[in-house]
C-alpha cells in the first residue's frame, strides 16, 4: 500500500546531507523518491559509523535512516548524456530537490531556468548554508558550520569551555524538513494553477528558528544568554535542567505551581523535603518565569534543588520516570537509545519497525511514520536502495530506454 | 491566481505553545485566515514568557508569542463554560482545518474531539499534537519540548564526553523538529482533500517525531547494541572539527567553527594559519583523526590571536568551511542572514515596531510573508463573534459580564 497523499507523485533528489530529511519525508507520504547519484554513490553514503564499523557503500547508518524507501539511479552530471537524462527525467517529476553548491545545476544548464522551460509544473527546492544573496553564498559549510552561524552551538556547552554541536549533526535534517514542507506549500499552489517554481531553503535561518526566540533577546531587554551547561538562566535566576541520579541524569526545572508541589510532596513522603517547603503555596511561585529572582527566590531555588539531587541520588531513571508519570511531575529521562528501545509507549504504538534489509541480509529496527494518519497513513519505512538499483525500472520505464541503448550509456560512464 | 498559496484556507486553532501554533505559521503566512481561540482565564504560556517589549512583562508584551503567531486572529473563549463550547462549535462548519495540543483528555472533556467534530463537518482535517500522541499508557504525559528533548535522546548526545554532564541543547528543541513535519502532513492531507473531498485525524507525537532526528542511532543500537553517547565536537569524517578560541572582542569571548574534510583543505587552512609545516603527525587524515587532542590544540594555538569574522573570510576563500560562532546579539548584524531579508519589522498593537524572524525559505512565484504581527489577546474577538456568528454588540456584552469571552 502506498500512501495517497502524495501517490502518483515524483521527486528527484539530488540532495546530500544539506536535505536527506527532505526526500525521507516526500516518500513517507507516499511520493516516488528518486535519488540521483554520481556513479561513484551520493557522499551521504560514506557517513561514518557504518554498520559493524564495516564501510561499504550500503552500510553507511545516516544513509540507511535518510535515503529509507528512496529508489537510485545514477547519472553521471559530468556527462553531456547524463545531464540530458536529468533533463529527461526532470519532465516527468513533480519535485526537484538538491543541495549543490549555488550556481552548479545552473552551470550545467540543469538549473530552475532551463528545466522549468522542460516542465513548468516542476518544484524545484534548494537548500544553500547562507542563502543565495549575501557575502556568504557560495560558502562552505559542514554540519557544524551553520549549527555555529545559526547560534544554536553558542549556547550549547559549559561557561570557559567550547560551545558544542551534538553526537549527531542536526542542521541538515532542520534543513531537510523545511524543504519538504516549503515543497509541499509550492505543491498545493501548483496543484490549482499547474506552476511549479523555485524554492530556496536558506539552513542558516532554519538553525536561527530553533532559538525559540532567544534572538530577540538582545534587542527587547538588551542582553544575551550565555552557555550555562546543565543550567538555565535568564531574569535574574539560575535553575537546574538536569539532575543526576543512580544511573545516569533526569531533566527538570522547578518551575512552580502544580508540578513542583507534586514534587515537593513526594521529596516530603520519602523524607528529604525541608518543613518550609511542605508548608510553602506553591502555586504562584514562577521566580525567572514571568518575574525577576529575588534574593529570597534564589536561595529556596538552591535549598529545594539540593533536596531533590540528594533524593534523585537514591533511584534509577526508571524509578523516577515512572513516578513522575504517576505524580504528573514535568520531568523526563536523559534517554539514551537503550531507554527508548526500551520505551513501553513506543512500543504501545508500534513506533520502531522492523525493516527488511535484503542488501545487508538482515532487518534493521528504525522509527515508523512520523504521524499516525486517519485516512491516509503514512508508508513505513522500506530498505535504502543500492547504488544504481533503479537504473533500468526508472530509465527504462520512465524514459523508455531501450536495454540496449542502458548498455551503451553504462559504457560511455553516464549512468 | 491568488496572491497567497492557502487564501482560501480556513482554520481553527486550539493549540498553543509551540508546536501546534508553529503549524498553523506556516498556513497564516501563506494566506490562511487562521483564528486562535484563546482562554483568558489560562492564557497561553508563551503570552507570559520573556522576551518582552522593553523587558517589562504583560499579556500582551510577549515577543516569544508574538512570533508564533504572525498572521493570525485572536478569540477569546472560555471553552470550559458550555456557551463558549456553543460559539466555538458554530465556527467549525466554517474550518478546514482543527487543530488542538492539550493532553488527550482535553478535547475529549469538551465534546470536541475529532469523532465529535466530523459528525459536523465530515471533511474536517483535524491534528492533535501533543508529548507522546493519543494513545498508550503514556498518552497523559504532561510537558513541554524542553522535556521531549531529553526524552528523544538530544540530551544523552549533547556533551563533552561520557563522564561529563550533558550540555542540553537551548530550549524546547523537539518543538523545532516537529512543526516541519506535522505541517507537511496537514498540506499534504490539504490537497488530498481538495482531490477526494475526504477529510481525516492526524496524531502526532512530538517525541516520536523528534526520533527522526535520531534514527541512525536507533538502528545501530537495534542492530549492534552501541549506544550514542556525547563525544564533544569530535567527529570521524573532519579533523580538524569543532569550535577554536580566537582573539576577544569587546572584552566578549570570540569562536570559530572549522570543519576540515581532507589533506588539501588541511594545507590550505594551514596556508591561511600561517604555518605550512605544521607537525607531520598531522599531514594525513588518518593522522588528525587519531590524534584528534592535540590537532584541536594546535588549531587553537594557531586562530588564538585571529578575529573570527576576518578569519572566516579568508578560510573560506581559501575553501574551508568555516563560520564564526554566533550568538544572538551577531545574528542581527549578520550579513547573509541580512541579505536574505531575514528579519522582518512588523507593527504589533501593544508593543509596536518589533523585530521578527521571517520565514526560512522563500518561494519565487507564491512567497508568502508575516502578514502581521501576532494578535493581542482577543484582538478580533469582537469581529469574529459579529461578523461570522451574527451577535450583536448587546450579545457580546452579555458574554463578556459572564466571562464566556474577554
Amino acid at each position: 500500500m502506498t500512501c495517497e497523499l502524495l501517490k502518483g507523485f515524483r521527486m528527484l533528489d539530488l540532495a546530500d546531507e544539506k536535505g536527506a530529511l527532505c526526500g525521507k519525508l516526500i516518500t513517507d507520504l507516499g511520493a516516488d523518491v528518486i535519488k540521483v547519484e554520481p556513479p561513484g554513490g551520493c557522499s551521504t553514503r560514506n557517513i561514518p559509523p557504518f554498520l559493524e564499523d564495516q564501510p561499504g557503500p550500503d552500510r553507511s547508518l545516516y544513509f540507511l535512516a535518510y535515503a529509507a524507501g528512496k529508489r537510485s539511479v545514477t547519472l553521471n552530471l559530468e556527462s553531456p548524456d547524463g545531464r540530458a537524462l536529468l533533463a529527461d527525467l526532470a519532465r516527468k517529476s513533480d519535485f526537484l530537490v538538491e543541495s549543490y553548491p549555488l550556481g552548479y545545476l545552473d552551470s550545467i544548464g540543469l538549473g530552475y531556468e532551463a528545466l522549468s522551460k522542460l516542465n513548468p509544473r516542476l518544484v524545484y527546492t534548494s537548500i544553500t548554508p547562507f542563502g543565495d544573496r549575501g557575502p556568504g553564498k557560495d560558502y562552505k559549510a559542514e554540519d557544524i558550520v551553520t549549527w555555529a552561524a545559526g547560534g544554536m552551538m553558542y549556547l550549547m556547552g559549559e561557561e570557559g569551555k567550547p560551545p558544542l554541536e551534538m553526537a549527531l549533526p542536526q542542521a541538515g535534517l532542520h534543513a531537510g524538513g523545511e524543504a519538504a514542507i516549503a515543497s509541499l506549500i509550492a505543491h498545493y499552489s501548483r496543484q490549482s494553477d499547474g506552476l511549479g517554481q523555485r524554492v530556496a531553503v536558506n539552513m542558516q535561518a532554519c538553525i536561527v528558528w530553533t532559538l525559540m526566540n532567544e534572538q530577540a533577546m538582545p534587542i527587547l531587554h538588551g542582553d544575551h544568554l550565555e552557555r550555562t551547561g546543565v543550567y538555565t538562566g535568564g531574569l535574574g535566576a539560575r535553575k537546574k535542567m538536569v539532575y543526576q541520579c543512580r544511573d545516569g541524569y533526569i531533566s527538570s526545572v522547578v518551575g512552580g505551581g502544580a508540578s513542583t508541589k507534586a514534587l515537593v510532596d513526594w521529596l516530603a513522603e520519602a523524607g528529604f523535603a525541608a518543613d518550609w517547603m511542605k508548608q510553602k503555596d506553591w502555586s504562584f511561585w514562577t521566580p525567572g518565569l514571568f518575574m525577576k529572582a529575588t534574593e529570597k527566590d534564589l536561595q529556596e531555588i538552591e535549598e529545594l534543588e539540593d533536596c531533590i539531587q540528594r533524593f534523585f541520588n537514591t533511584m534509577t531513571k526508571r524509578e523516577i520516570y515512572d513516578n513522575a508519570l504517576k505524580r504528573r511531575l514535568l520531568l523526563a529521562p536523559v534517554a539514551s537509545v537503550t531507554d527508548i528501545a526500551a520505551d513501553v509507549q513506543l512500543k504501545a504504538r508500534n513506533f520502531l519497525v522492523s525493516v527488511p534489509c535484503d542488501t545487508l541480509g538482515r532487518t534493521l529496527t528504525m522509527p515508523g511514520p512520523f504521524a499516525k494518519l486517519s485516512e491516509t497513513p503514512l508508508d513505513p519505512p522500506r530498505r535504502a536502495p543500492r547504488l544504481g538499483e533503479h537504473n533500468q525500472e526508472v530509465l527504462g520505464d520512465w524514459l523508455g530506454l531501450s536495454a540496449d541503448r542502458l548498455k551503451q550509456l553504462r559504457n560511455s560512464g553516464a549512468i | 491566481m491568488s496572491r497567497y498559496v492557502f487564501e482560501a484556507v480556513h482554520v481553527l486553532d486550539f493549540s498553543w505553545v509551540g508546536v501546534g501554533p508553529i503549524v498553523t505559521k506556516y498556513l497564516a503566512d501563506n494566506g490562511a485566515e487562521v483564528i486562535r481561540i484563546e482562554s483568558a482565564a489560562r492564557p497561553d504560556v508563551l503570552r507570559i514568557a520573556p522576551p518582552w517589549k522593553d523587558g517589562l512583562p504583560g499579556i500582551n508584551h510577549s515577543q516569544f508569542f508574538a512570533s508564533f503567531n504572525t498572521s493570525k486572529k485572536s478569540v477569546t473563549l472560555d471553552l470550559n463554560q458550555p456557551k463558549a463550547r456553543e460559539l466555538a462549535l458554530r465556527l467549525v462548519p466554517w474550518a478546514d482545518v482543527i487543530g488542538e495540543s492539550f493532553t488527550p483528555k482535553a478535547m475529549r472533556k469538551w465534546g470536541m474531539d475529532y469523532e465529535q467534530l466530523k459528525k459536523i463537518k465530515p471533511e474536517l482535517i483535524m491534528f492533535s499534537t501533543c508529548m507522546q500522541g493519543q494513545t498508550g499508557p503514556n498518552a497523559m504525559y504532561p510537558g513541554f519540548g524542553q522535556l521531549a528533548a531529553a526524552l528523544s535522546g538530544f540530551y544523552y548526545i549533547s556533551g563533552y564526553g561520557p563522564s561529563d554532564p550533558p550540555s542540553p541543547p537551548y530550549g524546547a528543541y523537539s518543538d523545532f523538529v516537529a512543526p516541519r513535519l506535522l505541517g507537511a502532513a496537514v498540506i499534504a492531507a490539504l490537497d488530498y482533500r481538495r482531490r477526494t473531498g475526504k477529510g481525516q485525524y492526524i496524531d502526532m507525537s512530538q517525541y516520536e517525531a523528534a526520533l527522526h532526528n535520531l534514527a541512525p542511532a536507533i538502528i545501530d543500537y537495534f542492530a549492534t547494541g552501541r549506544v550514542l553517547g556525547p563525544h564533544g565536537n569530535r567527529s570521524q569524517r573532519f579533523a580538524p572539527h569543532g569550535a577554536y578560541r580566537c582573539r576577544d572582542e569587546e572584552g566578549a569571548e570570540r569562536w570559530i567553527a572549522i570543519a576540515v574534510a581532507g589533506d588539501q583543505e588541511w594545507r590550505a587552512m594551514l596556508a591561511v594559519l600561517g604555518d605550512p609545516a605544521c607537525d607531520s603527525k598531522f599531514a594525513t587524515v588518518a593522522g588528525r583523526l587519531a590524534h584528534f587532542e592535540a590537532l584541536d590544540e594546535c588549531v587553537s594555538r594557531l586562530v588564538s590571536d585571529r578575529e573570527a569574522g576576518a578569519l572566516t573570510t579568508e578560510l573560506q576563500a581559501a575553501g574551508v568551511a568555516a563560520y564564526p560562532v554566533q550568538n544572538c546579539m551577531d545574528l542581527h548584524q549578520d550579513e547573509n542572514l541580512e541579505a536574505f531579508g531575514f528579519w522582518n519589522w512588523l507593527e504589533h498593537k501593544e508593543m509596536g515596531h518589533c523585530v521578527y524572524e521571517g520565514l526560512q525559505h522563500r518561494m519565487s512565484r507564491t512567497p508568502g510573508e508575516l502578514r502581521s504581527a501576532g494578535p493581542v489577546l482577543g484582538q478580533h474577538t469582537d469581529e469574529v463573534l459579529t461578523g461570522m456568528l451574527g451577535l450583536s454588540a448587546a450579545e457580546i456584552e452579555q458574554l463578556r459580564n459572564e466571562r464566556v469571552v474577554f
